[in-house]
């Protein structure tokens, strides 16, 4: 009975743990034939996806802070680990598009990124210092809600903006392309050692971080963060800076948006300002939405499954009709299953059934 | 109204009856006088009633106190037991609680989404920064305080449960406890016994009478047989001014108040009011 009880407690973990063990045996299925390698580049990035899931949730599901602006701080990430990749493919020399744009020499910016663990290490805290910054103004000056969303994304159309208007830089809309991962090519039959190994680090990328979230939002910390979202109110007069809370938050999902950015850039071989507009940061809030917000493990599932869908039917039949299944999915999520597929099964369902016995039982008693 | 002519000092040799003094305080919100200089002295260990027809200003003196709204001119003061005066005016809403000055509100605010018992564990005494929220756990003292302060208002054997599935007067109740668990010196309570039926308001009354043992409580209040159960003191709020001050029957003798609550003086009588 015991058991049962503690799997029932811990039921999101095990459903965490099970989308795992799956994902880990998708490398040995790529061997045996029956998963192709391109479906595994795109179960890598579905992990990214994942990752930058789980960070959103942290901030609206658990903290109520509707972000609509998460992917300038994945493109800011990818942008890291892209210009890492780029040099190490040019040999830390000057790349073509700077020459179109009149440089002669690598740009002073460039520089770090010669280097992995700079690259690295810039990777997280230029994100995380930029979501400081702005968070502290936000958070302080109390402004939330819409309001919120709306800086959020002004905030990611000027980034965006700025990487188009830099293209000596940037390479503007192209983005940086024909990269490898960081441990090189992991296209075609010869180097699939480096992309199931790739396929790990990134799988234990995601398990890291899904049990940092899940240790946080089991402490007290977690627990206020759904006192913030649920009475704010209440939360500044028991005697807490809410400001900082939701600035921590805020820093915490962005530089996991960051980390996923970057594990994105290694599968995709590419990264574009497409990954920084408002359209793909609202399509990341949808998988929480769909998945199930408030859960973690509702994100992943969500991220998952929605670009399950994607890569199955966008391409054929519902090629043109696919951006209107996705906008009329997340309105029924939002008008009939709040709680997403999680909350679907973990709630609605069970309420149904228990209604269901309940009028049976009566309708017998009365027969009776 | 012993006050000082300029009425920017106050007189602090009094902080060992007094534990709170509101001093000229006005406010004015868009051209209307919410209160205008106000003066009230709160003695230690007393249940202290605010009184008065809708807009006298009750709410609008609480949310003065604990920051929630700013005046637009005067001060109000702490003077902590064993420390010196605390200037409330200009703090931050946090670090008023912080310093012992809690707060109920009006519509029971509890934490709906977590249990009894977590709602109790965010409201304890210190630890309120993001890392010892992160790596601090309660101590075994922190829950026998709990148990005790739960126990008190009967909601002991529901730690488990869901803060929003509690009954209105058990949400009441729980964010009163969650007040006393800061271990405040001053309580502030916005009709606590909003919504109750009798025998809950009695209980209400009963609570409010053992915690001024502990600290000093500041009701608003419209439920005059709630005021009379409970009250040490009455301040009457009429238009934002003091009309009355004292023991609670030599207050309903004062004519004007009397007035006042009739409807002569243009208030509704008291029981009606939902503010």
């Amino acid at each position: 009975m015991k058991i049962v009880e503690k799997c029932k407690q811990n039921i999101n973990h095990i459903c965490f743990g099970l989308i795992a063990v799956a994902l880990a045996i998708v490398p040995p299925l790529i061997s045996a034939g029956s998963v192709s390698t391109p479906t595994g580049i795109f179960l890598g990035k579905c992990i990214a996806f994942a990752i930058v899931a789980i960070g959103l949730d942290l901030i609206w599901g658990y903290t109520g802070i509707l972000s609509l602006g998460h992917g300038l701080y994945f493109a800011l990430g990818g942008y890291a680990m892209a210009m890492y990749l780029k040099l190490s493919a040019t040999g830390g020399k000057i790349t073509e598009f700077m020459h179109t744009g009149g440089l002669t020499e690598l740009p002073l910016i460039w520089e770090p990124f010669n280097n992995l663990p700079a690259a690295i290490a810039l990777m997280i805290i230029v994100p995380g210092l930029l979501a400081g910054i702005v968070g502290y103004f936000i958070f302080k000056n109390r402004v939330k809600g819409v309001y919120f969303s709306i800086i959020s994304q002004a905030l990611t159309w000027a980034a965006y903006s700025v990487f188009i208007a830099l293209s000596p830089y940037t390479n503007g809309n192209v983005g940086i392309t024909e990269i490898k991962s960081v441990l090189g090519s992991i296209r075609g039959g010869a180097n699939q050692g480096n992309l199931f190994t790739l396929f790990y680090i990134a799988l234990g990328v995601l398990i890291l971080i899904y049990a940092l979230s899940a240790y946080l939002v089991s402490t007290k910390f977690g627990k206020l963060l759904v006192a913030i979202r649920d009475g704010e109110n209440r939360t500044y007069f028991s005697g807490y800076k809410v400001s900082r809370y939701k600035n921590f938050v805020y820093v915490l999902s962005a530089v996991i948006a960051a980390v996923a950015g970057a594990i994105f850039v290694n599968f995709n071989g590419s990264i574009t300002p497409s990954q920084m507009t408002i359209s793909y940061s609202i399509t990341m809030v949808i998988w929480v939405a769909i998945g199930g917000r408030g859960t973690l493990v509702g994100a992943v599932l969500g991220a998952f499954i929605m670009n399950l869908c994607e890569y199955n039917l966008s391409s054929g039949a519902l090629a043109e009709v696919w951006q209107y299944i996705i906008g009329g999915i997340f309105c029924i999520a939002i008008l009939f299953f709040k709680g997403g597929i999680v909350g679907l099964f973990k709630e609605q369902i069970p309420a149904r059934i228990r209604k269901l016995t309940n009028r049976r039982s009566k309708e017998g008693a009365e027969n009776g | 109204m012993a006050r000082p002519m300029l009425g920017l000092v106050p007189d602090h040799r009094t902080q060992d009856i007094n534990v709170l003094k509101i001093n000229g305080i006005s406010v004015v919100f868009d051209g209307f006088s919410a209160l205008s200089e106000v003066n009230v002295e709160v003695r230690r260990n007393t249940v202290h009633f605010f009184i008065g027809p809708n807009g006298a200003g009750k709410t609008t003196l609480l949310d003065i106190i604990c920051a929630k709204t700013k005046p637009t001119s005067g001060t109000v003061y702490f003077y902590p037991k064993s420390r010196s005066p605390v200037r409330l005016t200009g703090m931050k809403e946090h670090s008023i609680v912080n310093e012992g000055v809690a707060r109920k509100f009006q519509v029971p605010s509890v934490f709906v989404n977590l249990t009894v018992l977590e709602n109790m564990i965010l409201s304890l005494k210190g630890h309120k920064g993001v890392l010892d929220s992160i790596f601090h756990r309660p101590e075994n003292d922190d829950f026998d305080d709990i148990d005790r302060i739960l126990e008190r208002v009967d909601l002991r054997e529901r730690k488990q449960v869901k803060a929003g599935s509690l009954a209105h007067g058990e949400k009441q109740w729980l964010e009163i406890a969650m007040q006393l668990v800061q271990k405040p010196e001053i309580i502030m309570l916005d009709e606590p016994a909003a919504g109750m039926g009798k025998p809950e308001t009695e209980k209400t009354g009963e609570i409010l009478r053992e915690i001024k043992k502990t600290c000093t409580v500041i009701v608003v209040e419209h439920d005059m047989e709630f005021v009379k159960q409970a009250a040490d003191t009455v301040t009457v709020l009429h238009e934002g001014k003091v009309l009355a001050e004292g023991a609670i029957d030599d207050v309903l003798a004062d004519q004007t108040v009397q007035a006042v609550y009739l409807g002569r003086g243009g208030g509704e009588p008291p029981q009606t009011n939902v503010n």
